[in-house]
C-alpha cells in the first residue's frame, strides 16, 4: 500500500519552544492513523504544517506523493479537514454552510447538491438541513462541522478532536460516520486525546508528546509496550492492612491499591490471574461485591512511556 | 467559483445583524434625527432673522473680509440677523439676560461664536459663522495671491466688494426655495460620508472570513483549492455591493423622503459616494490584514476613525475650520473630509476642479490602501494560525 503522506524531520518552534521536535511519519492509504496526545503536545501543530497553514522550521511534507504548499491546488482538492473549532457561519442554514465549503471544492451545481445530501445523510442532518447553528445543539453542530469539512468527498481527511465536548449520542454517531467515510475509500488522520476512541477507529496509533513521536504501531503493539498484563479491579467494603499486604503475594502481582472501597491489582504477566484473585478471597473470607479485569489501555501505555496521564 | 463566494458572502452579510445596523441603520437613524432637528430651517416661511451680538473691536475690524460678509447678514430686507454691535461685556450681558441668541466675535484672527443653548437659531448663527469664516479664508488667499501677482496694486475695497459678492451668492441658496438650506445641506453631506467610511467594517469581516490567521472560518477556506485572490476578491466585492447599495438608498432617502437639496448633481453624487465606499472598503481590507483582532474589535476601530472623521470633517460643528487651520493636510488625508469636501464643492462651485481633486484624492488613497493590504496578503504563510 502505497503511502498518502511523507513527512520528514518536520520541525516547528514557537519562539523558544519547540512545538513539533524532527517528526517524521507517513501515512498509508486507507488506514485510519490516530495522533495521540495531550493538550499541547504537538498534534494540532503538526496536522497545520501538513496543511501548509503554518510556516515550519525544517522539514519535507509530501501529500500524494507532491510537496505540500499554499498554492498545491491539486492536492488540496483531494483534502478535507474537520477543525477543532467550530467554523460555520451562523447567517447560513445547515445546508447553506456544507454547500458553501463545498462548493469551494465542486464547481458542478447537480454533483454538489448530491454530496450535501451524502453529507447530511452521513452525520444526521437531513431533518436539520433548515435551521440555523445557533438552534442546535452542541452535538449537531459538531456534526455541522464534519459534513462542512467532508462533504466534497476527499480522499484525505483530517479530523482534529472532532468529538470534544459532545453528547454520547452524537459521539456515536460521529465515530460510526468516521468508519464509513473509511470504508468508503478514504485515507483519515484522526488527532484526538481520547484513547477510547483510538482504540475503536484506528487502525495505527502514533503518541505525541512534546512535539515528538514516543510510540507508534497498532493497538496491540503498542499495549505490548506496557508493562502490565491485567488490572484487576475489586470492590470491598473493608480491608485490613493485613488483609492488604497479603493480595502482594498472589503470583505475579505487581502493584496493589485500595482507595474508596476499591481495591486494584496489577498484574505484571500470567493467564489466570483473575480465578487466582476469587481464590484467594474466597480463601480469606473477604466479602467482595464486585470483580473485574481489564486489559492495559493506550493511557497505561502512555504512563509507562512518559510517568503522566494522557488527560494531564 | 467567484460567483459562488460572492454569492454566499452577501447572502451572509446581508443577514449579519450588527454589520446591517452600523452599514445602514445607523445613517438612516441619523438622516432622520438631522432632518428633525433642521425641520425649522427647511421651512423658510417659518425663518425670522433673530438678534445678535457682534463684538467690534480692533479684531474683529481686522477682518476686513468677514466683518463685510457679516454687515451683508446683517442688512436688508433679506437679513438672517439683526446684529447689534457692543464690546464683549456687554455682549455677554446681554446673551445672559437672553436678549441676543448668541454672540460673534474674533480674537487671535479667528472667528468664534459664544451661545447659550442648543436651538435652531444656535445652530444657524454658529453654522452660518463658521461658513463665512471659512468662505472669508479663501478670499484673503485669493486677494493676497492676485495681490501678489498684481504686484500689491489690488484695491482692499474690491476684495470686500467680492466678499460681499460670495456672500450674496451663498445667501440665496440659503433663502431660496429651490435651494434650502446649504448649511444644513453640509450635515448631509458628513452623514454620506460616514456611512461610506462605516463601510470599512464590511470588507474588514469579508477579509476575516478569507484568512486563517483571523478566523477559523478562514483556515477552512485557506484549505480549500481556491485561489486567495478570488476569495478575497469576490468577498470585498460582496462587502462593496452592500455599502455602495446602502450608500445609493440613503442618499435618495435624503433626497426624496427627507427633501435634503443636492441640487442638480445626483450623478456626481452618487460617482463620488461610489469612490468613496471603495476608499473605505479598501480601508477596511487594510485594517483587516494588518491587524489581527477580533470582528468586534475592528467594528469600534472602525467606528472611531469614522467618528474623528467626521468631526474632522465638521459633521459636530465648526471643528472643520479649526482643523482646516491648525493641520490643513489632515481634511487631505480624511476620506470622510475629501467625500464632505467633494459634496460641498459641487454645492457651491461651478468649477469641477476641487471635485476632480477630491475624487481623486480618493482613488489614490484607495489605491494605496489596496496595495499594502495585497503586499501582506502575497504569499502569507502565518507562524500561528
Amino acid at each position: 500500500m502505497k503511502n498518502v503522506i511523507e513527512v520528514k524531520h518536520l520541525t516547528k518552534s514557537y519562539k523558544q519552544n519547540k512545538a513539533v521536535d524532527d517528526l517524521s511519519l507517513a501515512v498509508k492509504e486507507g488506514e485510519i492513523l490516530g495522533l495521540l496526545g495531550p493538550n499541547g503536545s504537538g498534534k494540532t501543530t503538526t496536522m497545520n504544517c501538513i496543511l501548509s497553514l503554518l510556516k515550519y522550521d525544517a522539514g519535507d511534507i509530501k501529500i500524494f506523493g507532491k510537496e505540500m504548499a499554499p498554492d498545491a491546488y491539486d492536492t488540496k482538492a483531494k483534502i478535507g479537514v474537520v477543525f477543532q473549532e467550530v467554523a460555520v457561519f451562523d447567517e447560513l442554514t445547515v445546508y447553506g454552510n456544507i454547500d458553501y465549503f463545498c462548493g469551494l471544492y465542486i464547481e458542478d451545481k447537480a454533483t454538489r447538491a448530491q454530496y450535501v445530501e451524502d453529507a447530511l445523510k452521513l452525520v444526521g442532518l437531513e431533518e436539520n438541513k433548515n435551521q440555523y447553528p445557533k438552534q442546535l445543539s452542541g452535538g449537531l453542530l459538531r456534526r455541522l462541522n464534519i459534513a462542512c469539512g467532508i462533504a466534497h468527498k476527499p480522499k484525505l481527511i483530517f479530523l482534529d478532536e472532532p468529538t470534544v465536548a459532545v453528547d454520547p449520542q452524537s459521539r456515536n454517531n460521529i465515530l460510526e460516520g468516521i468508519k464509513k467515510l473509511r470504508d468508503d475509500g478514504a485515507t483519515i488522520i484522526y488527532t484526538t486525546h481520547y484513547m477510547e476512541e483510538v482504540e475503536i477507529l484506528c487502525d495505527r496509533v502514533i503518541i505525541l508528546d512534546h512535539g515528538k513521536i514516543i510510540a507508534e504501531g497498532t493497538n496491540d503493539e503498542l499495549k505490548a509496550l506496557a508493562k502490565i498484563e491485567e488490572k484487576v479491579t475489586v470492590e470491598v467494603a473493608e480491608l485490613s492492612p493485613k488483609q492488604l499486604s497479603g493480595f502482594e503475594k498472589i503470583k505475579n502481582v505487581d502493584s496493589v491499591s485500595y482507595e474508596e472501597g476499591a481495591l486494584k491489582v496489577v498484574f505484571g504477566k500470567g493467564k489466570n490471574n483473575l480465578a487466582e484473585m476469587i481464590e484467594y478471597l474466597k480463601a480469606n473470607r473477604i466479602n467482595y461485591s464486585r470483580i473485574f479485569a481489564e486489559r492495559p489501555t493506550l493511557n497505561d501505555v502512555f504512563l509507562e512511556l512518559t510517568g503522566k496521564e494522557l488527560r494531564d | 467559483m467567484f460567483f459562488h463566494n460572492y454569492k454566499y458572502a452577501l447572502k451572509t452579510l446581508l443577514k449579519n445583524k450588527a454589520l446591517v445596523f452600523w452599514t445602514l441603520a445607523f445613517p438612516f437613524i441619523l438622516a432622520i434625527f438631522f432632518n428633525l432637528a433642521f425641520a425649522r430651517l427647511h421651512d423658510y416661511d417659518q425663518f425670522e432673522p433673530f438678534d445678535i451680538a457682534i463684538v467690534r473691536d480692533d479684531a474683529y475690524n481686522n477682518e476686513q473680509t468677514f466683518a463685510a460678509a457679516f454687515k451683508t447678514l446683517t442688512s436688508g430686507d433679506e437679513r438672517m440677523f439683526k446684529a447689534k454691535y457692543v464690546d464683549f461685556d456687554e455682549a455677554d450681558k446681554m446673551l445672559d439676560e437672553e436678549k441676543v441668541e448668541g454672540i460673534v466675535y474674533v480674537k487671535d484672527g479667528q472667528a468664534h461664536v459664544k451661545i447659550k443653548g442648543n436651538g435652531t437659531n444656535q445652530t444657524v448663527l454658529k453654522m452660518t459663522t463658521e461658513q463665512v469664516a471659512q468662505m472669508s479664508g479663501m478670499i484673503d488667499d485669493i486677494a493676497d495671491a492676485e495681490q501678489q501677482r498684481a504686484g500689491g496694486t489690488l484695491n482692499l475695497i474690491e476684495v470686500k466688494m467680492k466678499a460681499a459678492e460670495i456672500v450674496q451668492n451663498a445667501q440665496p441658496k440659503i433663502s431660496d426655495d429651490s435651494h434650502v438650506m446649504n448649511v444644513v445641506s453640509i450635515e448631509f453631506f458628513t452623514l454620506i460620508a460616514m456611512a461610506c467610511m462605516q463601510g470599512a467594517m464590511l470588507s474588514s469581516e469579508m477579509l476575516n472570513r478569507c484568512l486563517p490567521n483571523l478566523s477559523h472560518r478562514g483556515k477552512r477556506v485557506a484549505i480549500a483549492p481556491t485561489k486567495k485572490s478570488v476569495v478575497v476578491l469576490s468577498n470585498l466585492l460582496a462587502g462593496y455591493t452592500m455599502l455602495l447599495g446602502s450608500v445609493i438608498l440613503l442618499i435618495l432617502f435624503m433626497r426624496f423622503v427627507l427633501g435634503v437639496d443636492f441640487g442638480d448633481n445626483m450623478g456626481l453624487i452618487m460617482l463620488l459616494a461610489s469612490i468613496g465606499s471603495l476608499t473605505a472598503t479598501m480601508f477596511g481590507m487594510l485594517l483587516a490584514v494588518m491587524f489581527k483582532m477580533s470582528d468586534n474589535a475592528k467594528q469600534v476601530v472602525v467606528l472611531i476613525i469614522t467618528m474623528v472623521g467626521c468631526l474632522f470633517a465638521g459633521m459636530f460643528g465648526g471643528m472643520k475650520i479649526f482643523f482646516d487651520e491648525a493641520c490643513p493636510w489632515m481634511n487631505k488625508i480624511n476620506p470622510v473630509g475629501l467625500i464632505t469636501d467633494g459634496f460641498y464643492s459641487l454645492l457651491y462651485y461651478d468649477d469641477m476642479t476641487r471635485f476632480i481633486v477630491n475624487a481623486l484624492s480618493l482613488v489614490a488613497l484607495a489605491a494605496i490602501f489596496f496595495v499594502l493590504s495585497v503586499r501582506n496578503l502575497r504569499r502569507a504563510r502565518y507562524d500561528s494560525v
